[in-house]
């Protein structure tokens, strides 16, 4: 018996050893052939999304093309939605060598000032010239960290627009004149006569009160430019009046019964298919209603609470950024702007390939077979240009001349363009996100009195030293402002 | 020099049995540890590799652990942390003890196996779903807690804002996850107790009370000083989910959630400072050794052969 | 130095005996009917305490299989339920249909716990083993190397290193495996388990009958050590089948992800939905396929129920008292 034990435990370890080896071996195999001239270079793509059963299948289509393009295959390999944050950041910070990688926001800026993607601006003028005409000005403009430009932004809707959205049945139910709508107070009237009469029905499908101002990390933390006015100085929004009159607006509500009563800490999606609620917040673009009550299989209808206003977290949705670690970065740039002008490969990329996974109409719009939603189903937005998309059939035809219209629309915010470097005030941030996250949610959602709590947040946030950070973004941004034109 | 190689000779059936174990200790917790340097960089990406950006990266000496020091706050979450702590250490003890001993003397062993199962159950559940369970319970709007509070006439409380039954609901949740898992190791070493003392404890006349403090206990008291001092060398650290998920990240709660590893969470959201997290990580390292190795000299002071080394 | 160790560990194990010889208890019940047993009054209360224990343990996981036979609609509208307005089985409906998947990741966990648990309980216990023995001249040092590594680890990404770029274990199941297989924890009980329970004097009679420390290990020690190590495995084998994140570090082929990974990658993407509204709402397909709260819960139930059914496994080498060690000495 013993000896049978030990023989098994020798036998694993010996498997064990030898899988080892052959993983080792497979992997320094393909690396090897990366670099040989004349071959086709392998270019390794992380993008986010749910790895999908048909990738390779697609990829094996894309390569073709591309090897005869550009010589050049891909890899595609996408990161589940949830992991994405961690698990790109970890590859990301052990400088694993891989070529193109999705990014955003905060994280685009943050690994462009730590060095990890390569800044392409030399390369926009050569392997990318194409691709450089093709994208929206305003897009590179806004993605420049230090006056560099460190990916390929994702051509599609530039601006953000906040809205409110009804229930359109509710809406006309009661008869509710929606064009006076410009504020959170004009809400009050309709969320009274839904509460009295609708006993199913939440009024306000918990959201935090929108402000309008230009953020510098994002809405809960106490850096802000004002959109209208003095443009120019940075302030803590939680000081301002406006910020008090809305919080009060919302106590109000909260305390009328228009919220949840868990509205601080309620981690509820409001899943649109469900009809329990009366009014919402939410972003938009062209046609967001159309989309929107297609998927709640009833009516919606928004109405703006801003106008469409290109800011620093709407040009950085979505980007491909080129790794530092790269070992053809040039190549990678070359996919690019194939990626992102040719409307052979970007549908293919996008929708699969035809016949399998779509069908092409006869005037050019396309139709998802069953196995686009079983097998291929990848997001759009963080692939590649929309412009060069095809319609579905049921999308109105001009959908993407509204797109154009809706960013040439926008106005630009204070801080466009501008990203803080955060090196001299770590310590002092990292004590006052805690602060903001302590009352922030509950401020915003109305749950507690502003009377009382935005004097104590100021007060935490004046004890963790928000004034040296205030003072270190004015100097940043004046510096930053005096470099433009 | 010889007497060395002689040594290890001698040695050498031990040595043989600890190889694939040093081995691995090598490979996986000693290598890795030469990133504990990046809590003293300001961390900057290379191109050729992690490595190259260890090295490369500019000396920013103790920058990345001011934090952890400079705030009210900071004072609050270490308070919370060790109060925390010091109270799971002692509660965990005599639970997983009380449960280990009480299910070992049941007289009906089916029974105890059934009990022994669904006290593991808990284990199996993760804090996000634990929270779900939670908040059932605490729920303002249809809470059962709040339910039952309506019955007997007295007002709803809104409990994820209500700062001071916090502790008390943590303390509660760390117990219910712990200790069917924690009672195992005494059950098995109870188990472990040679038969014969109890033998010779019964022709003495000992009631059962007695053979539990005269054999039983004494027979544990190894393990439970062992796993003690493992337990105080974590001091610093805590079951992030616990505080993170349980409470719901409520803002209201934090003077009572906040720890260590939660405010290194949250303060990092915005930075993303690889540098700054292992400074924190490094800091609960330390004090955990610091205070392990003082543990360690008093124990061994007292009862040399159950130190932990 | 080893003579003193081993008369004190003698010592240790005759000290109770006279403890209890100095208590002297004034009566002997004559209730008794088995004097091993307690008093079946003190039984009774202790089977209802305990009893109130367990309930209160297994009750969460009732109501998760409750709400997993609950309709996705009640859940919206009421909040979970201990008793629902609307039963369904839809959850169920959908676990099977996604059947494939979850077939796969149900057998990449079984092997990387049985295989997983099998190396590790042999590492653990050669090793802790080892340290226990006075005879081993070295054993405060490794005892120390391993005890270190439970206070300072490497870090995330340094480990991360090391499993992708020196290893290669990237998308292999080894990288579920190896990462796991040893822990300073278990190594250290496992040496106290070894202290208490081996006496050095059966040692030292087997070794005067010629044998090898091998065969002394294979035959006297192990089977005499057999409680600590079915908790060691068992530890291990719960530690296997709970984990997720090395999953998440080292796997992106989704033919490789265990079970709880899946389940951690559902509920990760319900919350980077929650984050994410606007994406999530533009992009309405695409969370199609991510399960809606019934369906988590049932997949919790059936992620669950197989380990549970496992424990009585271990449970008769905690239950029913072992006396080889008295027997053979």
């Amino acid at each position: 018996m013993n000896k049978k034990k030990l023989g098994i435990m020798l036998a694993s370890l010996l498997a064990a050893g030898t899988l080892l080896s052959a993983c080792t071996s497979k992997d320094s195999a393909t690396s090897e052939k990366s670099g040989k001239n004349g071959q086709p270079y392998e270019i390794n793509w992380y993008t986010i999304g749910t790895p999908q059963k048909d990738t390779e299948k697609v990829f094996a289509e894309v390569n073709k093309y591309t090897k005869k393009k550009i010589n050049a295959t891909v890899k595609m390999t996408q990161i589940d939605w949830g992991d994405w944050d961690q698990k790109s950041q970890v590859m990301i910070n052990s400088g694993e060598p891989f070529d193109i990688i999705f990014t955003n926001g905060t994280s685009y800026v943050q690994n462009a000032q730590k060095g990890a993607f390569k800044d392409i601006d030399g390369m926009l003028e050569k392997e990318g010239k194409e691709l450089k005409e093709a994208l929206n000005p305003a897009l590179l403009e806004g993605i420049k960290v230090n006056g560099k430009i460190y990916g390929v932004p994702t051509n599609k809707e530039a601006a953000r627009q906040s809205v409110y959205t009804f229930n359109k049945r509710l809406v006309e139910k009661y008869h509710f004149d929606l064009s006076k709508v410009k504020t959170l107070e004009d809400l009050e009237p309709m969320l009274k006569t839904i509460k009295e009469n609708e006993p199913g029905v939440t009024p306000m499908a918990t959201f935090k009160a929108y402000l309008p101002y230009d953020y510098i990390f994002n809405n809960e933390m106490p850096f802000a430019f004002a959109m209208e006015g003095d443009r120019d100085h940075v302030i803590n929004q939680f000081e301002s009046d406006l910020t008090m009159k809305t919080y009060k607006t919302m106590h109000q509500y909260y305390k009328a019964g228009f919220l949840k009563e868990d509205a601080a800490t309620s981690k509820d999606s409001w899943p649109m298919d469900v009809e329990n609620w009366f009014v919402r917040m939410g972003d938009s673009q062209p046609y967001a209603d159309l989309l929107w009550s297609r998927s709640a299989k009833y009516d919606v209808v928004s109405v703006p609470a801003e106008d469409p206003t290109t800011i620093n977290d709407s040009v950085s949705g979505s980007i491909q950024a080129i790794s530092a670690t790269s070992k053809n970065p040039e190549k990678a740039m070359e996919f690019l702007t194939l990626l992102n002008t040719d409307p052979y490969l970007r549908n293919l990329v996008d929708k699969g390939i035809e016949g399998v996974h779509y069908e092409k109409n006869d005037d050019g719009t396309i139709k998802d077979l069953p196995a686009r939603i079983d097998r291929y189903n990848v997001p759009s937005y963080s692939l590649g240009n929309f412009f060069v998309l095809d319609l579905y059939e049921n999308d109105p035809k001009d959908k993407w001349d509204k797109f154009e219209e809706f960013n040439k629309s926008a106005k630009t915010a204070p801080t466009l363009g501008f990203h803080f470097n955060s090196d001299s005030v770590r310590s002092e941030l990292a004590s006052i996100t805690n602060i903001s996250k302590e009352f922030y949610p509950a401020l915003a959602t109305g749950s507690v009195d502003p009377e009382e709590y935005l004097p104590k947040y100021n007060k935490k946030l004046k004890e963790a030293g928000i004034d040296k950070v205030l003072k270190e973004i004015q100097k940043q941004f004046d510096e930053w402002k005096s470099k433009q034109k | 020099m010889k007497r060395i190689l002689s040594d290890l000779y001698k040695n050498r059936v031990w040595l043989l049995m600890v190889l694939p174990g040093t081995i691995w200790l090598l490979l996986f917790s000693y290598l890795p540890m030469f990133g504990q340097v990046l809590a003293f960089k300001k961390f900057r990406i290379d191109p050729d590799g992690f490595f190259a950006s260890v090295m490369n990266s500019e000396w920013v000496g103790f920058d990345n652990f001011k934090y952890l020091f400079s705030t009210n706050d900071a004072w609050i979450i270490t308070r919370n942390t060790i109060l925390y702590n010091l109270v799971f250490i002692i509660l965990g003890l005599v639970t997983a003890v009380a449960t280990a001993i009480l299910l070992s003397e049941l007289i009906n062993k089916r029974l105890s196996k059934v009990y022994q199962t669904s006290i593991l159950f808990p284990h199996f559940i993760s804090w996000v779903i634990g929270s779900y369970f939670v908040f059932t319970f605490l729920s303002t709007e249809h809470g059962l807690l709040n339910h039952i509070l309506g019955w007997l006439h007295v007002d709803p409380i809104s409990w994820y804002s209500e700062s001071k039954y916090w502790p008390f609901i943590l303390v509660f949740m760390s117990m219910w996850k712990g200790v069917g898992y924690g009672s195992i190791v005494y059950l098995a070493s109870i188990v472990g107790i040679d038969r014969t003392y109890y033998e010779a404890a019964m022709i003495d006349g000992a009631s059962k009370w007695k053979q539990i403090k005269h054999v039983t206990l004494p027979m544990l008291k190894p393990l439970m000083i062992i796993l003690t001092i493992m337990n105080i060398g974590r001091i610093f650290n805590s079951d992030f989910g616990l505080f993170y998920q349980v409470p719901r990240d409520s803002g209201a709660l934090y003077g009572v959630t906040n720890v260590i590893d939660t405010f290194v969470y949250r303060g990092l959201m915005n930075l993303g400072d690889i540098g700054m997290s292992t400074a924190a990580g490094l800091y609960q390292s330390a004090v955990g050794f610091i205070l392990v190795i003082i543990t360690n000299y008093i124990v061994r002071k007292v009862d040399e052969e159950s130190a932990l080394f | 130095m080893p003579k003193l160790e081993q008369t004190q560990s003698t010592l240790l194990i005759s000290k109770p005996v006279e403890e209890i010889k100095e208590g002297k208890p004034k009566v002997i019940r004559k209730k008794y009917r088995n004097p091993q047993h307690m008093h079946p009054a003190a039984n009774a209360i202790i089977s209802v305490l305990l009893g109130i224990l367990a309930f209160t343990c297994i009750f969460p996981f009732i109501y998760v299989i409750i709400i997993s036979f609950t309709s996705e609609e009640s859940i919206v509208r009421n909040g979970f339920q201990l008793i629902p307005k609307e039963w369904s089985l839809d959850a169920y409906h959908y676990l099977w249909g996604m059947k494939e998947s979850f077939f796969r990741s149900y057998g990449v966990t079984i092997f990387i716990t049985i295989i997983g648990t099998i190396i590790s309980v042999f590492m653990i216990t050669f090793y802790a083993y080892a340290i226990s023995r006075p005879q081993f001249k070295y054993r405060r040092f490794f005892t120390f190397l391993a005890f270190f590594t439970m206070l300072f680890s490497g870090g995330l990404v340094p480990t991360y290193i090391v499993v992708t770029q020196f290893l290669h274990l990237k998308n292999s199941v080894w990288a579920l495996i190896l990462p796991l297989a040893m822990n300073a924890f278990y190594i250290i009980i496992m040496r106290t388990f070894f202290l208490k329970s081996v006496s050095e004097s059966i040692l030292e009679s087997a070794r005067i009958d010629g044998a090898s420390e091998w065969r002394i290990f294979f035959q006297i020690i192990f089977p005499l050590s057999l409680p600590g190590i079915a908790t060691i495995a068992l530890f291990s084998t719960l530690g296997y089948w709970n984990d997720w994140f090395t999953a998440l570090l080292y796997i992106d082929n989704p033919n490789l992800v265990p079970l709880q990974a899946l389940l951690m990658k559902i509920e990760a993407n319900l919350e980077f939905m929650r984050k994410n509204m606007d994406v999530a709402i533009m992009q309405t397909s695409l969370f199609d396929t991510i399960p809606q709260e019934s369906a988590k819960m049932a997949m919790v139930v059936i992620a669950t129920l197989p380990i549970a059914v496992s424990y009585p496994f271990f449970q008769k080498y905690f239950i029913s008292g072992l006396t080889i060690g008295g027997v053979k000495e």
